[in-house]
């Protein structure tokens, strides 16, 4: 082995040999696909504002009962499944599998109410005959917008519970590091993230009063 | 899953035996790389069959080719090839070949790393971009043909489905299929490159020492992440718009073919090209950044000399990657864009003139009083230095608006961007294809035929570009299937008829590297050395070829910079990154 | 550069407690986020709040529950300016041609 001391040059954290984060490269990595992602749903919310702003004749439909209530209770779900995922990276963190499982599987459960109530909030609309082509209010891409968007996120929360599903079986059965289910955790709370922006730019601005 | 957590970092590594696990289902970023180079190459080949075919038709337009049914291309016909063309070209080779193909290959041993921070990832990023490059040649299987809105792929006429033309039906929607799997495949092999890059440095590699293909490798990697989020989004959209029928990108009240369109409304079609240049403009340095880094590293390996402002240089890179998100409104001027947005992104795309100079003016320093060996690897990075100045300085025409409403959409456009996007990249490729070849493969190209495949190549080039700037000077369209219908456009035939020349001898030159190519893989000259050319970086200091693992378990560790040519005081004319200080031997 | 030390970062973190808090904030802002709702303001108003408001809920998000705190900042520095940046440069030009785009249709 060399004497590498002598070089001045390997004493900063960015010399090499190790992270200059000081974390995992998986962690990383989950971050960079987090901006990644960030900028397509942030494209996708530009998108419906850019059409809002040429489309004078958007409408405003969602009334207190049920489209509000059963939104805001979903982000309230979202929010407590996040926390739920916050005590299963603590738990990990601490070595304990089984509360680590437990954990996860309560996220999961969070993010399987949060896509019922979202499909019963569809089928609200479905029934009031709104689809992603046609809607009776105002511009047809209202409609399109908001199941783009929303089909979207949706998409993201069934992928995160099959991700928690795979990485709490394989942590159970031992094959997974504390670390994956932090990794997993950080796709949670982004998922999470994204909502936050959803909900008040599609439902809080297309309130009716 | 055990190799996948081990990633790149230094252990013990076991080489996979079987052929499958070895070739094809591959995690070694070496195999991985090699793959991608091949489908590079072959797409590489099929985007220029295309382009023959093209000019084919161009040059005598009238002419009967028993090719085509009847004996003539018909407008649809040379529309899918124009378009098929340009995303084979663009998607297939400029981005994968340079970044995908060397960048896996040489980024993780240019950093002393074992392999790339998440091989499983790797391997799935190539599997996908195959499928994508499936999933788009299969548009000229089905029904219609392939799609004939360009690589652009502007709607509404895009978003409308068959109506708006035969390849607009299944072809376009393979098309946008293909181009959304390719926007994950870039991104899984984006964020690997930069976790590799930021993880994987062998101790004492620090960012100061950081050979200037990985820094562009690095940057490209940045402008990868970035950019083709945003693609995917439009793409998703685009797609909602064909298949699900909504309107984000089609307006309402159009009229195709005596159509009216009452079943769309409320979009605009400006937001794809908002959106597609957003990412389309980052998607050009995608191309070119590799390129650069190969020639500056080229440029002082072969005149001996250390790079001319190193600092400079990666300051450059990073200045050019950080505008490229700033200028994408350039390529929409006429489309009935702000003066004011016209006027800043003017601005912005003339300023990145400051960093491409700066990169010039360091490449012209580092040749100035060095000693110069003119081999095949050289002479392509020279002449990707001739290329970039040529094709750069029509893009400061272009980027003035008053100018680009007269050059838009003309053959000038075409010249620029084949000049600097699509030519330099490529001899950026042959430039470090003739360099690492020996490396990768233990045998070096043949520099004879490489030689005759360069000057070829070189006028080349310049015999079927340059005359397209004057084309479009003429106010001659681009994209235009009948030359002859147009009074002003019958006279600049002969124009046309020297650039299909040039371009069937251009054409012919490259079957020479392609003989070349397996020629010297099977028969050239054996290469038994480790550092054939007296380079300094890392890959130069493991076997040839490298063996699976890169460093054989052992960390190396760096203590000089990338371009330590002719240090004084030093008995060899080179100094390896990583020769211990005390090792260095004294004249 | 020694693991140990890393070992150590990578285990800190908000307590149980703190994270509650965090939780039981950002339930309170989505809170205040619906009563506006129904306040009636001006359309560019209430965007701007709503907005300003998720910003800080992304915040507390980022911060606590992912750890980003708890990070070294300068991972901060690589991932967040470029993500605005990317952000800001399509806000800025979209939506002042998405204005421009209304203003030259016929009336």
């Amino acid at each position: 082995m060399h004497d590498v001391k002598t070089d001045a040059a390997l004493d900063s954290a960015w010399s090499g040999g190790a992270s200059p984060f000081a974390m995992g490269s998986k962690k990383l990595g989950m971050w960079l696909f987090i901006v990644s992602d960030t900028l397509t749903f942030s494209a996708l919310l530009i998108t419906y504002t850019y059409s809002r702003i040429t489309n004078p004749d958007w409408p405003k439909p969602f009334p207190m009962n049920p489209a509000i209530i059963f939104s805001t209770t979903m982000t309230v779900v979202l929010l407590a499944s996040s926390l739920t995922m916050v005590m299963a990276v603590m738990a990990a963190q601490r070595n304990d599998r089984k509360k680590t499982v437990l954990w996860m599987i309560a996220t999961m459960a969070g993010g399987l109410t949060f896509m019922a109530l979202h499909l019963r909030e569809w089928f609200h609309l479905f029934e009031e005959g709104a689809t992603i082509t046609h809607n009776p209010w105002g511009t047809p891409l209202f409609g399109a917008v908001f199941f783009g968007v929303t089909g979207m996120h949706m998409t993201h929360v069934l992928i995160g519970v099959i991700y928690l599903g795979i990485v709490a079986t394989g942590y159970g059965r031992g094959k997974f590091s504390a670390e994956d289910v932090e990794v997993n955790g950080l796709y949670w709370h982004f998922v999470d993230l994204v909502w936050m922006f959803v909900f008040p730019l599609v439902y809080l601005m297309s309130v009716k009063y | 899953m055990v190799t996948h957590e081990n990633g790149g970092g230094h252990g013990h590594h076991q080489a996979p035996t079987g052929f499958i696990r070895k070739y094809v289902f591959s995690i070694d970023h070496k195999v991985i790389g090699i793959q991608y180079l091949c489908l590079a190459l072959f797409s590489v080949f099929v985007g220029m069959a295309l382009s023959a075919l093209m000019r084919l038709h161009l040059g005598w337009p009238n002419a009967h080719w028993s090719i085509f049914k009847g004996g003539l291309m018909t407008p649809e016909q040379y529309l899918a090839l124009m378009t098929m063309h340009g995303t084979i070209m663009v998607f297939m080779v400029l981005t994968t070949a340079p970044q995908s193909g060397f960048g896996n290959y040489f980024l993780p041993i240019q950093i002393g790393a074992a392999d790339m921070a998440f091989p499983v990832l790797n391997m799935l990023s190539f599997w996908t971009t195959m499928v994508s490059l499936l999933v788009m040649i299969a548009a000229f299987f089905v029904a219609g043909g392939a799609p004939i809105g360009g690589w652009t792929s502007y709607p509404p006429l895009s978003a409308l489905g068959e109506m708006a033309g035969p390849g607009q039906g299944a072809g376009e929607t393979l098309w946008i299929i293909g181009l959304a799997i390719f926007c994950g495949a870039s991104l899984m092999g984006a964020l690997n490159f930069i976790t590799t890059l930021i993880d994987l440095r062998a101790k004492g590699m620090t960012l100061g020492r950081l050979p200037l293909t990985c820094w562009t490798w690095f940057v490209t990697a940045i402008l990868g992440l970035l950019a083709f989020g945003v693609l995917l989004a439009a793409c998703i959209l685009l797609l909602l718009d064909r298949v699900a029928g909504t309107s984000f990108f089609i307006p309402g009240g159009l009229v195709i073919t005596d159509q009216v369109i009452t079943w769309h409304k409320g979009g605009s079609p400006l937001l794809w090209q908002h959106l597609f240049w957003f990412f389309g403009h980052p998607e050009v340095y995608i191309a070119i950044l590799p390129g650069m880094g190969v020639a500056s590293h080229l440029l002082s390996t072969f005149s001996r000399k250390p790079v001319f402002g190193y600092r400079a240089m990666v300051g450059a890179i990073c200045g050019i990657g950080f505008l490229g998100f700033c200028v994408w409104g350039h390529h929409m001027f006429i489309s009935g864009m702000s003066p004011y947005s016209a006027f800043a992104f003017s601005i912005l795309t003339m300023t990145i003139g400051v960093p491409s100079a700066i990169k010039t003016f360091n490449w012209l320093g580092t040749l100035w009083g060095g000693k110069i060996t003119f081999n095949c690897a050289m002479l392509f990075a020279l002449g990707f230095v001739s290329l970039f100045v040529s094709g750069g300085l029509s893009g400061l025409f272009l980027a003035q608006p008053a100018l680009d409403l007269y050059l838009h959409d003309g053959y000038f456009v075409v010249a620029h961007f084949h000049l600097i996007m699509g030519v330099a990249a490529i001899f950026g490729m042959f430039a470090g294809l003739y360099f690492w070849f020996p490396k990768m493969f233990g045998r070096f190209l043949n520099e004879g035929i490489g030689k005759l495949h360069f000057w070829l190549t070189f006028i080349g080039v310049y015999a079927i570009f340059m005359p397209m700037h004057f084309l479009g000077l003429a106010g001659h369209p681009r994209r235009y299937f009948d030359t002859t219908a147009v009074e002003f456009l019958q006279k600049l035939q002969p124009v046309h008829v020297f650039i299909s020349i040039a371009a069937f001898i251009t054409i012919g030159a490259q079957l020479i590297f392609l003989f070349n190519f397996f020629y010297s893989l099977y028969a050239g000259k054996e290469c038994k050395e480790e550092n054939p050319w007296h380079a300094t970086t890392l890959e130069w200091s493991i076997p040839t070829p490298p063996p699976f693992d890169n460093f054989a378990g052992v960390e190396p560790v760096v203590y000089h910079g990338p371009y330590e040519f002719s240090v004084p005081g030093a008995a060899d004319d080179y100094i390896p990154q990583h020769l211990a200080p005390n090792l260095v031997k004294k004249a | 550069m020694n693991d140990h030390a890393h070992a150590e970062e990578a285990h800190a973190g908000a307590s149980v407690g703190t994270n509650l808090a965090i939780w039981i904030g950002l339930v309170a802002i989505t809170g205040l986020e619906v009563f506006l709702a129904y306040e009636e303001l001006q359309p560019t108003l209430m965007l701007t709040i709503l907005i300003g408001l998720s910003l800080v809920k992304a915040a507390m998000i980022m911060s606590y529950f992912m750890h980003l705190k708890f990070e070294r900042f300068s991972l901060v520095l690589w991932l967040v300016p470029a993500m605005i940046f990317c952000i800001a440069m399509m806000m800025i030009f979209f939506f002042t041609e998405a204005y421009w785009g209304m203003g030259l249709r016929p009336h």
